[in-house]
């Protein structure tokens, strides 16, 4: 008697039978990350910063002196940004005191170690962009050179805004090795969709409304474009049966639905009804932004405890580890083929 | 007398010597296991590992030390397995009659990958090849970041909370520099855990599974095996790979497990390319365009 398909392919355990899938006595089969809200709100943080330097960026193409107001709340933002999320991610090392190691090696197969040279760098360029509302009031040196590290600082932000999910990715967790791509997408929408509603919430606190709009537009299509990205995310892992094992399902289901309403359908609603009542009131875009602003934070903790969750029970990635052609064999690869009795 | 010339135990123990610049690994033919954990308790003895805060009955047949962790670097497993529960398949197609039961030990220990995830995640460098093609954690260096504990699709490597560092088996590296074979391979009284060159292991393993096959016990595989299960996705091989008995998935094995750093290119590909593709509608949405 050797394996058939079904017993590949079933579902639910037959009454006193013992599947291989359920692995050795329910014990996890791979390790969690050790990471926690610190990561969660360094990766939230990081793109939020990362995202405001690149709108900067545009928006100093567009017309700097327009949009003046945007490119120096982006700078500041930046800049705080990059202070928070160094000193969370010293905080998270379990042996902070070493954290100058991460400067030892550049490792291209580590996204961690490219992360630390790129938040590095985006932490050094978005300084020398701050010395202009900082500093260059009076000093036109000063703000020339703040205006030259604007790009650099565009383009380290766009890596910070998604390297993250990289990060998660190049992991042997089912939730976030199943989706890279997805997830890149999803976590890089969503850094620039909360750095446009937090610039335009900025906007409108200030009263200047025309730039506001220009804004809301920006997050509005970012937020579009993340509401997408997020259920082509939550698809794929779903295929890829990344969230398989019985007490899984249900609540990442929520989970996922959960962050596709507060960070997508829910803003998309306010950024339609505010054009719909041609935009004189700020009140609606400034609940949009706190939405997206919210759904970014929520995107990156509940993905976080998604992973975590998908490593928990042995099924689930056992399942995610097995062999796509195993269905087709009919038998399982590991025996190799039928060898003559 | 230089290190590599003194009197290398591992000839008459093991019989490889231990050069550097050679490649070496165990073979752990778990047929011949008989779940003394000798294994354990030499590893834990040679590495002054402490014991288990809850290491009393496990209620996992003769499991106590339950799984791999930063303070156990070798994990034997015991599988019960009897006719009735539907757990043992009379052995695949073998010639063998039908048996009430059948009791599966598996000394699990560190793969030593040949693509290691956990060498290729880790920012600082912390964990590096070494001399004798082992992978190793240098503790003056982790700063405990973590990331090699996902990274690893096997659940091997851990995060000690206590100490704030990252974990797991040398191969008794500095045994090994010293000429003797790792503590248990060296321990194990059946030549379960054999240590040795990995040409030379896998010509050995090769010949135990075609021995195996024409006895009649036709379940038996490599896992870990150039080519074989446990060596997919881009890992290549195993360095310590293993002669199971039944699927991978009862060991708690993943069957077709993936390289991680390939899936980092892409990642960062795509993820780069959708931000400059908002960066460009920005860019346009920003500019001049009426009044909106």
């Amino acid at each position: 008697m050797s394996l058939r398909v079904e017993e590949l392919t079933g579902s639910r355990k037959r009454k006193g039978e013992r599947r291989p899938r359920e692995g050795y006595y329910g014990r996890p089969a791979v390790k969690a990350s050790p990471w926690n809200w610190m990561v969660a709100s360094y990766i939230f943080v990081a793109g939020l910063a990362g995202g405001a330097q690149l709108l900067a960026g545009a928006a100093g193409l567009v017309d700097r002196r327009r949009f003046a107001g945007p490119i120096r709340n982006a700078r500041l933002l930046a800049l705080g940004g990059s202070v928070a999320g160094v000193g969370l991610l010293i905080a998270d090392l379990r042996t902070p005191q070493r954290w100058y190691n991460m400067l030892r090696i550049v490792r291209p197969t580590s996204p961690m170690s490219l992360g630390t040279y790129i938040l590095s760098g985006f932490g050094g360029f978005t300084a020398l962009t701050a010395l202009g509302p900082l500093f260059g009031r009076r000093n036109p040196t000063v703000r020339r050179v703040a205006d030259a590290a604007q790009i650099p600082a565009a383009v380290t932000g766009a890596g910070a805004a998604t390297y993250t999910a990289a990060l998660l990715a190049a992991t042997s967790t089912p939730a976030w090795a199943a989706a890279p791509r997805e997830l890149a997408v999803s976590f890089g929408t969503s850094s620039v969709a909360s750095a446009a509603a937090a610039l335009s919430a900025g906007e409108a606190l200030a009263g200047r409304e025309s730039t506001r709009r220009r804004l809301d537009d920006v997050a509005a299509v970012a937020t579009a474009a993340h509401l997408a990205a997020g259920w082509a995310t939550a698809q794929r892992r779903r295929r890829r049966g990344a969230l398989e094992g019985p007490s899984e399902t249900r609540p990442a289901r929520r989970v996922e639905a959960a962050d596709l309403l507060l960070g997508g359908i829910l803003p998309l609603g306010l950024y339609a009804a505010d054009r719909a009542t041609g935009r004189r009131s700020p009140w609606l875009s400034v609940a949009a932004a706190v939405c997206v602003l919210a759904g970014s934070a929520a995107l990156r903790q509940s993905t976080l405890d998604l992973g975590k969750a998908s490593t928990r029970e042995p099924e689930t990635y056992l399942g995610f580890t097995r062999p796509r052609a195993a269905h087709r064999l009919g038998r399982h690869p590991a025996r190799g083929p039928r060898r003559p009795a | 007398m230089s290190t590599y010339e003194q009197s290398q135990e591992a000839l008459a123990t093991a019989g490889t010597e231990i050069r550097p610049g050679r490649r070496y690994g165990f073979f752990t033919d778990t047929t011949l296991c008989i779940g003394c954990k000798a294994c354990e308790v030499a590893c834990k003895e040679w590495n002054e590992l402490p014991a288990e805060a809850d290491g009393g009955l496990s209620g996992m047949s003769y499991d106590n030390t339950r799984a791999l962790s930063s303070t156990t670097w070798r994990h034997v497993a015991f599988v019960e397995q009897m006719q009735g529960d539907g757990s043992v398949r009379t052995g695949g197609d073998s010639d063998l009659p039908e048996f009430q039961s059948r009791w599966l030990m598996m000394s699990d220990v560190c793969k030593h990958c040949a693509n290691a995830p956990c060498l290729e995640t880790c920012p600082t460098g912390a964990i590096f090849r070494t001399e004798f093609d082992t992978v190793v954690v240098q503790q003056d260096i982790c700063n405990g970041c973590g990331y090699c504990v996902p990274a690893c699709p096997f659940g091997v490597v851990d995060l000690d909370e206590q100490d704030g560092k990252a974990h797991k088996c040398t191969l008794c590296y500095d045994r090994l520099k010293g000429g003797l074979e790792p503590a248990c391979a060296k321990a194990c009284p059946t030549d379960s855990i054999q240590f040795g060159e990995l040409d030379e292991l896998d010509e050995r393993a090769h010949r135990r599974v075609e021995e195996l096959h024409d006895r009649g016990v036709r379940d038996a595989y490599l896992y870990g095996a150039p080519g074989g299960p446990g060596a997919t996705g881009g890992l290549a091989r195993l360095n310590a790979f293993f002669l199971l008995l039944d699927e991978p998935e009862v060991y708690n094995l993943p069957a077709a497990p993936t390289r991680p750093a390939r899936r980092v290119a892409p990642a960062l590909g795509v993820g780069l390319a959708a931000v400059a593709g908002l960066a460009v509608a920005a860019f346009a949405l920003l500019g001049p365009g009426g009044r909106r």
